[in-house]
């Protein structure tokens, strides 16, 4: 069989789906799985009955994972609050996110590993969202003792999905919100991973690079773009490209992974590295890359088809899409099976699909190949790109942000072409900026230019008649 | 002498050309001042213009309920242009939590 992980893939999130919408006990998916890998260990030399039984085995394994995510631990902070009690709790642990400074508040996770009540103190575990009303300078993995009140998110939605949903999908069932400086104890020590320190620190610098070269705008853009930061970017911008469904280029993605794995592969190149060493050093730069960017699920989608692409050419075996966006959906989903029902998972793989299984056929059906102008071929190929991804994301933008922009198709036409070209000035601009200050001046006007362009044509587009509704 | 690959071609190319660009459109914004515009975003791109903004741009980019959208368009009626985006606070419904958020959406020429 060619395509079995997408096969197991397409099983796996079945049993997900399934699980979600129907109340199961656990243990009876356990035995059930225990029936189901027997028999499939018996008819081991029934090939054809043996696959049915692994297919229904990865939808039983779906199930049975997410199923598991349900159950926390029986320290879980969570199981300390059973409801909004309004007693004051003392928290220690270290922050758990990289601090986000916003309209003079303070947003980052916090990972608890005790709880004071009074007198009393637990062990405990879990992640609380902690939201202080002024600035302060915290950093990933500093130890905090916190004090305050801690409750449940809302559970209002505009959408099928509500505000609780989207933080327990984070791993997250508390908040808590501090009013003064005086409820915040730092610790000495620090703990957390050095891997996530060091991209943390690799991100504060090459941001810094950013802002040394660009004025704010501009920097907030070519940000979000290289670097997943979307916290500077005008509300403004952001609604503007909503409008024009081109928001997509401000996250990072498949396309920026492959640049980096460009980057970093020539640079071994040039270094005269050995190809297999050279491949698996790109790789880690990848994971490096991913970590750096916040490991959103795109990046990590396409770290993970980047990772099964790369590991191909050492295996001398042929690469499969199908197979490579399976394997990165499993990977994800194998984690957090919660993340299916995530609508920035959804729109990443719901567009690579829909790229990968309409482009080649709407383009053989058009004919395409028979342009004999390249440019023209070009515009085309492009045209239709774009159409096939509006295709595979329409439905779930339509139904969660009730919005339908028919404009995506042309904007997608001048500013996905435009964003990869400022996508490629911001690396050369990050790389050069941090080595070289007069080449990182001149690639930063460069870099504005287009980022100016951008804007103006994403302010035009919407302006067409017809342009976007609001359902 | 040297032996490019066909990559490595095209990066050299590449940041030639964007380096290029950059120092004719420095030279060319020394000589003229406008041409700056090219390369630094007007403020209305990223903000909305609160004295030129009319109520129905105001209820279509959502950035507030449509109440005190109207509410701002009745203050300006009323009272003339905003000197200040401090002035927001006088509007109706426009509270302090508000008017933090709302100082990121708009601008005062």
């Amino acid at each position: 069989m060619k395509r079995l992980f997408a096969f197991l893939a397409v099983f796996y999130c079945l049993g997900i789906i399934l699980v979600s919408s129907a109340w199961v006990n656990f243990w009876v998916i356990f035995y059930l799985g225990v029936v189901v890998f027997t028999a499939a260990c018996l008819s081991f030399t029934n090939n054809h009955i043996f696959i049915v039984l692994v297919f229904f085995l990865a939808l039983i394994l779906g199930a049975f994972n997410l199923k598991n995510s349900y159950m926390q631990h029986k320290r879980h902070i969570r199981n300390f609050v059973s409801h909004n009690d309004g007693l004051v709790y003392n928290l220690s642990g270290f922050v758990d996110s990289q601090p986000v400074v916003e309209n003079k508040r303070t947003i980052f996770i916090f990972r608890t590993q005790e709880v004071q009540l009074n007198d009393l103190k637990w062990l405990c575990c879990g992640k609380v969202l902690v939201k202080l009303d002024f600035p302060q300078d915290l950093s990933y993995a500093q130890r905090l003792t916190l004090t305050g009140v801690l409750s449940r998110p809302f559970g209002f939605s505009s959408g099928f999905r509500s505000y609780r949903d989207y933080l327990s999908g984070q791993g997250i069932y508390l908040l808590m919100h501090i009013k003064s400086r005086t409820q915040i104890t730092t610790q000495p020590g620090e703990t957390g991973s050095k891997l996530i320190i060091f991209s943390l620190w690799l991100r504060a610098k090459l941001e810094q690079t950013i802002r040394r070269y660009l004025s704010d705008l501009p920097a907030a853009i070519l940000s979000a773009m290289v670097l997943g930061q979307k916290q500077s970017i005008p509300w403004l911008v952001n609604n503007h490209m909503v409008k024009s469904g081109t928001v997509h280029i401000l996250v990072v993605s498949g396309f920026n992974v492959g640049i980096v794995a460009f980057i970093f592969n020539l640079l071994l190149k040039i270094m005269r590295i050995w190809p297999k060493a050279r491949i698996i050093l790109t790789i880690i730069c990848l994971f490096v890359y991913c970590l750096t960017t916040g490991a959103s699920n795109p990046v990590v989608r396409a770290t993970v088809m980047g990772t099964v692409f790369l590991s191909a050419r050492i295996l001398k075996r042929e690469a499969d899409i199908y197979n490579c966006l399976a394997c990165a959906a499993l990977f994800i989903l194998a984690a957090r099976p919660g993340q299916l029902f995530d609508i920035g998972f959804q729109l990443s793989f719901a567009s690579v699909l829909a790229i990968a299984c309409l482009y080649p056929r709407i383009k053989s059906f058009l004919r395409l190949e028979n342009l004999k102008a390249k440019a023209i071929r070009f515009i085309c190929e492009g045209c239709l790109v774009s159409f096939c991804a509006w295709i595979g994301t329409m439905g779930i933008i339509a139904y969660n942000f009730r919005i339908v922009s028919p404009i995506t198709v042309l904007a997608n036409i001048f500013i996905v072409p435009l964003a990869a070209l400022i996508t490629l000035c911001g690396f050369s601009l990050v790389l050069c900026g941090s080595f070289c200050p007069f080449l990182g001046k001149i690639i930063s006007i460069t870099t504005a230019m287009l980022i100016t362009l951008l804007l103006n044509i994403n302010a035009a587009v919407i302006k067409i008649p017809g342009a976007y509704f609001y359902l | 002498m040297f032996n490019f690959t066909r990559e490595e071609k095209k990066v050299i190319l590449f940041l030639v050309l964007i380096s290029f660009c950059g120092i004719t459109l420095n030279n060319l914004a020394k000589m003229n001042y406008r041409i700056k515009k090219l390369f630094c975003p007007q403020v209305r791109l990223a903000r909305i213009d609160l004295n030129k903004v009319s109520l129905e741009e105001l209820i279509s980019s959502r950035c507030l309920p449509v109440k005190t959208a109207r509410s701002i368009i009745e203050y300006r009626l009323e009272n003339g242009d905003f000197s200040s985006l401090e002035a927001l606070k006088e509007v109706k419904g426009i509270g302090d939590k508000r008017y933090e958020k709302l100082r990121e959406v708009f601008f005062v020429e």
